[in-house]
Formats: C-alpha cells, structure tokens, sequence
C-alpha cells in the first residue's frame, strides 16, 4: 500500500479568545495520496485555513493524529516542524509571499540557501524551474517590479525548488484577475502532473475548484464532502464521449 | 555559512528598503555621535593644557621636595644636599634623558614685597633663569621689561596683580622681606637662622599669566639672591621639579626615583599628588563629561532602538513568512541585529565624518572661547583662551566600540521580538 501524502485522524483545534471557545476542526479524519490535486472549500469559518496550517506544521491540532510524508507532526518539536517545512512541505500564500529586497531568483532560491546548498546546483534548479514555469529573464527583478501573477508563480517556483512531497496553497488566486489566475493554475497543474507533487489548496475560487481532481468541502470544522473530481471525464461526458 | 551571508545580505538590503527614512535617522544618529567625538576631543584637549599650564606654572610633572613640605609648606624644610646630588645624577641616565624636557631647582618661601606705594605678601621662587625659562611658562608670558637672566643679579619679575598693587612697573625699586631659614647652631651667608632680612631689588620684568593665584602671589628672582636672602647654603633648594615630554611618563619617573631615593627624607610627588585640587577638579570634569556623553549616547541608541522595533512591528507578516518557509528564530533575530548593526555603521560613517571634519578643525585652529566668553574669560579659567581639541585614536576606537555594543545589545529587545513571532497568527492578512 502506497503511503499517503497526508493522513489525518480525529483531528481537533479550538482557539480560545478568554473565556470564548470556537472550534475549528471537529473531528477531522482524510487521506491524500501522492500525485493528488486537492483543492478544500467552504465558507468562512468553516476551518480551510486551520486544517491547511496544521498540515503545514504551522500551528498544532488540540487531539488527533497529523502524518505528513511519513511523519507525525504532532511529536515533533517546534525546531523539527521547522525542518520538516523547510525540507519537505512548500508554502504559496495569498499575498506578500516573497522577501521584498531580494530579487525572483534570490527569492526562489531562499529554501535552498536555508539547506545549504551550493551555488551552482541553486541555479541550475532556479532557471530550470524558471524556464518551465514562465518566468525566464525575470531573474534579477524584484517583487515589486513584478505583476501579481509573476509574483506568484516566483512563489510556486520557491515552494517546487527544494522538491517537496507536498504544496499547501492558501488562496493563491485571491488577489488576482481570473485570467492571471487561470494561467496560475496552469502552471500548477503542470508541475503536479509532470513532478507528482502533491497539491492542496485552500480556496474560495470556483475555478480553482473547477480545477482540482479532488474537492473537500468543509462546514463547521467537519468535512462536508470529499468529491473525486475528474474533469477530464467530466468533459468527454458533456462531449458525449467515453470516458 | 551560506545562510549567514544570506542573512547578512537581507539585513543590508532591509536597511535600504526606505532610503529616506534610513538617510534621516542616520543623519541624527551620525549628529549625536559628531556631538560625541567633538566634545571627548574638546575634554581631553582642554584637560591637556590645563595639566600643562598647571605643571609648567607649578610643581612640573614630578616635584622631589623635603619630606613633609607638601602639607606644611615650610621654607625650613630643604633637600639635603646628598639628595640633589643624587637626583641630578639620575636625570644623566639614558632613560631620563629621553623623558625629560628639564628640571627646575627652586628655594620657596615666603615673603613681603614693598613699594614706597604699598606691600604685598608674595611667594617667593628661587630659580636658575636659564633652566626655568626652558621649562616654565612665566617667562613666556611677560607683558613688560624681560625675564631674569644669570648676568643680572638683582632683577626680580612679579606678577602683574602685584605689580598693580604695589604700583611699580618695570626698573622700579622694590624691597623684599623675609625670614632666614634656621639652620641648627649656623650661620650661612652671615645671615643668622631666624632673624628677618631683607634686600633691595629692581623689577625687571611683569607677566600675566590669567591665573589669579599665580599673578597676585608670585615673585621669581635668581636663586643665588634667594638663597642668601634665607641664609640658605649654595648646595640645598626646597624643590627640584622635573618636566617631561609627555605627561603620561610621570608616574614612571616618580616610581624611579623614589626607589633610587628609599630612606631619603624627601617625598617624590607627581603633578596630582602635588596638586591635588587641579586633579579632583579634572575628575569631576570628566565624570561630569561621562555623564553627559552617556545621555548623548542613549538618545543615540534610543534612536537606533525606535527605528529597529517601528521596522520589526510593521514586519509582523514576512516574518510569519519566513518562519513557515523554515527561518528558525535564531535566524530570525540574526537578522534584526545585523540591520541595527547596518543602520549603526552608516550613523557611524556620518558622524565620523562630520565629527572628525569639526574635530580636526578645533585641533588645529582651535575654539576661542573669547567668542564664548565676550566680557573676558574667567580669572579662575586655568586654560588659555583658545582651546584646541585632542582626540586620539585609542578615543575614536572606543567610541566606535561602545556605539556598536550599545547597537547590539540595543537590538537584543526587537530581535527577540521577530524572533517569537506566532505563527499562524502572523500569516493572518488584515
């Protein structure tokens, strides 16, 4: 049996404001594989951004199991997680992803600094991800000589560079327009299908939804739905054809 | 290591991220360290002349004197003969010869001046003119007629405040009074131990030196005239005092000579033991300086302080950024520090070059503080009137540490603010 990208099991949190107490996650239990594209959906409050924070590492559930390529992350202390964020997971955020004074490549190769790599193997990694994913020749210009979309795919390009088992997106497209968005995705399709890398989105964005082979729809902490979403016989179907 | 570079390249380039800001506070920061260097400067320069005038108007640098003239100011307590003889043979030495600017022997007493217009009770100097002009500054600072020389006997040079009390001026008759200094069961010179004698002497000179103490009280007269005044043998002076190249030698030639002088009734006293007052009031200067460039230097890093932490608080995003992409804490706060260290050095670079460009300017022409002091400068002023700036490279070093460990120690409280930031928290878009 092939082990999953992500397994969660009874997965809780509740944050605490004084003596007010909102539960996040209700019990959450799912399996991603490897390869997958997944994308989570549901209202605000619904708990996307939690269950995505603690797969990240980036905050730690209240009771439950979080396995991540392998390992729970709920023993590791918070100098492991930072390891394993480092090494195994990349992050795309919805904004201000990238060190503003640092240039694309300088950004892209962050994570690899940070590992210790040398200088000649960063660059090779940078411009060939660079070349895949567009943004050749934009090496040595900074975040704020860049469009929203460019910004983003130096994103993407950081969180593939250090050739992570998993991508954690939380609403990558929010800040742009749809056609910037639509080739966002593109390009993240692209790399899950040609890398095999494991992707999943946190998403208010029906595109995005559109996109994904595999849709969660959370409500209230607890998982609504868990929807394969193959839009390849989705289209052969509408077409009239077999799948 | 590669990290460290990276982190130190994020630091530089974060300084720069608003230039203006960055110039600005650097500008400050640079003015308050420029105030820094050109006040020590000022401090020591001013301290500097006044040791000197202080010592070339007194004791010297390092006074051999009878044991017990210090306090009691005595004219009976001489320096025997064997001891002058033996401290002239210690300046002969190689050692000394290259300390040394010269040595002064003198016979102190005290005395009353006369005019047939008034008196004056006056300290008495008995000098060797040759060797007092090349040490003292007296001679430097007469206002009419000349010094004494060793060809004309009977000359005296007084203080212009005697002289104005006594209304003389120069070639003026004077009569000096004193008592001969008592020496057991003998009679020196034909003066008996004990009686008052007295001579006539002709002013040959008035100088002003701006002290009062020095102008209102001083007489010099050849020590020959003096030693027979007090009935005083040619082989015995109350004082011999010593004048070096550089001040910072005295204590090394006292510790000399007192080893050489051990079970010698004298007493072997640098400038501050034989001026303790002048000491004590330098040190008040300086502790009173201490504190006052400490202020300078904490509105300084309070400056580095504001800007550091406004920076670190409005960052509250990218840092929750960089945690998530695996910066640890360490890391984090490395940072912090190295942009304080950043901002640091270009307030350094501003104020060394505008302190050191003022600095350089007072060390050579010098700060009238006549321009300070219209009416005229202070009878108790013990400098003189142009003030000129001394600041050597041990002090800017110091300074330029102290700033940098104050920067770093400074930074310690954002840093550590960065460094805690709570993730997910701080990925939370407003």
């Amino acid at each position: 049996m092939i082990e999953p990208a992500v397994q969660l099991n009874e997965v809780r949190k509740t944050y605490r404001t004084g003596p007010i107490e909102v539960p996040a996650l209700r019990g959450i239990s799912l399996r991603i594989a490897p390869g997958e594209f997944v994308a989570t959906a549901g209202p605000s409050g619904s708990g996307k951004t939690t269950l995505l924070n603690i797969i990240g590492g980036l905050d730690r559930a209240d009771s439950g199991e979080v396995w991540v390529a392998g390992q729970n992350l709920q023993l590791l202390a918070s100098g492991e997680l930072a390891r394993v964020r480092l090494r195994r997971i990349g992050f795309v955020f919805q904004t201000y992803n990238l060190l503003p004074v640092l240039t694309a490549l300088e950004n892209t190769e962050f994570t690899l600094l940070l590992q210790g790599v040398p200088a000649h193997t960063r660059r090779a990694k940078v411009e060939k991800l660079f070349a895949e994913i567009g943004l050749a020749g934009l090496e040595n210009r900074r975040p704020a000589e860049l469009s929203g979309g460019q910004q983003q795919r130096v994103a993407v390009a950081r969180a593939m560079v250090t050739e992570p088992a998993l991508i954690l997106a939380d609403e990558p497209t929010a800040n742009l327009d749809s056609a910037t968005a639509l080739a966002l995705l593109d390009v993240m399709e692209r790399l899950n299908r040609n890398t095999g890398t494991t992707f999943i989105f946190s998403t208010h964005d029906p595109q995005v939804m559109e996109r994904a082979r595999r849709l969660i729809r959370l409500r209230d902490g607890q998982i609504a739905s868990d929807e394969a979403h193959d839009r390849q016989a989705a289209v052969v179907t509408a077409k009239g054809g077999d799948v | 290591m590669r990290s460290f570079v990276l982190l130190i390249k994020i630091s530089w380039r974060n300084v720069w991220r608003n230039p203006r800001g960055t110039l600005l506070t650097a500008l400050a920061l640079g003015l308050g360290l420029a105030l820094l260097l050109i006040s020590l400067g000022l401090l020591d320069g001013g301290h500097e002349q006044t040791i000197a005038n202080g010592v070339r108007f007194g004791p010297g640098d390092v006074a051999i004197q009878a044991k017990g003239f210090q306090d009691s100011g005595s004219q009976e307590l001489l320096l025997p003969a064997q001891v002058v003889s033996t401290i002239n043979e210690f300046l002969q030495t190689d050692s000394m010869k290259q300390v040394l600017l010269g040595a002064s022997p003198r016979l102190l007493a005290t005395g009353l001046l006369s005019s047939a217009a008034n008196s004056a009770s006056v300290t008495i100097i008995g000098v060797i003119p040759r060797e007092e002009r090349a040490v003292s500054l007296i001679p430097q600072r007469m206002i009419e007629g000349t010094y004494l020389s060793d060809d004309n006997p009977a000359g005296i040079v007084i203080g212009a405040d005697v002289a104005r009390k006594l209304e003389v001026k120069t070639g003026s008759k004077v009569v000096l009074m004193t008592q001969a200094v008592r020496q057991p069961g003998t009679k020196v010179k034909d003066v008996t131990g004990g009686e008052m004698q007295s001579t006539l002497l002709r002013v040959k000179g008035i100088f002003r030196t701006g002290i009062e103490a020095v102008d209102a009280d001083v007489i010099h007269l050849p020590l020959p005239v003096a030693q027979t005044l007090l009935g005083v043998p040619d082989n015995q002076v109350t004082q011999v005092a010593l004048f070096l190249r550089h001040e910072g030698d005295s204590l090394m030639v006292a510790k000399s000579l007192r080893k050489r002088l051990a079970g010698a009734p004298v007493e072997v006293l640098t400038w501050r033991e034989s001026m303790p007052m002048l000491a004590q009031i330098l040190g008040l200067d300086h502790a009173f300086n201490y504190v006052m460039n400490g202020v300078v230097l904490a509105m300084v890093g309070l400056g580095i302080l504001n800007t550091i932490l406004m920076r670190v608080l409005e960052r509250r995003y990218e840092f929750g950024v960089c945690k998530a992409l695996g910066l640890r804490p360490a890391q984090l706060a490395m940072m912090i520090v190295g942009e304080s260290l950043a901002l640091t050095a270009i307030s350094l670079a501003f104020g060394l070059a505008l302190g050191l460009s003022v600095e350089h300017y007072f060390a050579t022409a010098g700060l009238d503080l006549r321009l300070v002091f219209r009416t005229g400068l202070p009878r108790a002023l013990v400098v003189d009137p142009i003030l000129y700036s001394r600041l050597s490279p041990a002090r800017i070093v110091s300074s330029v540490i102290i700033v940098f460990i104050m920067a770093t120690v400074i930074s310690f409280y954002p840093a550590l603010k960065a460094a805690r930031t709570k993730l997910p928290d701080a990925l939370k878009v407003l």
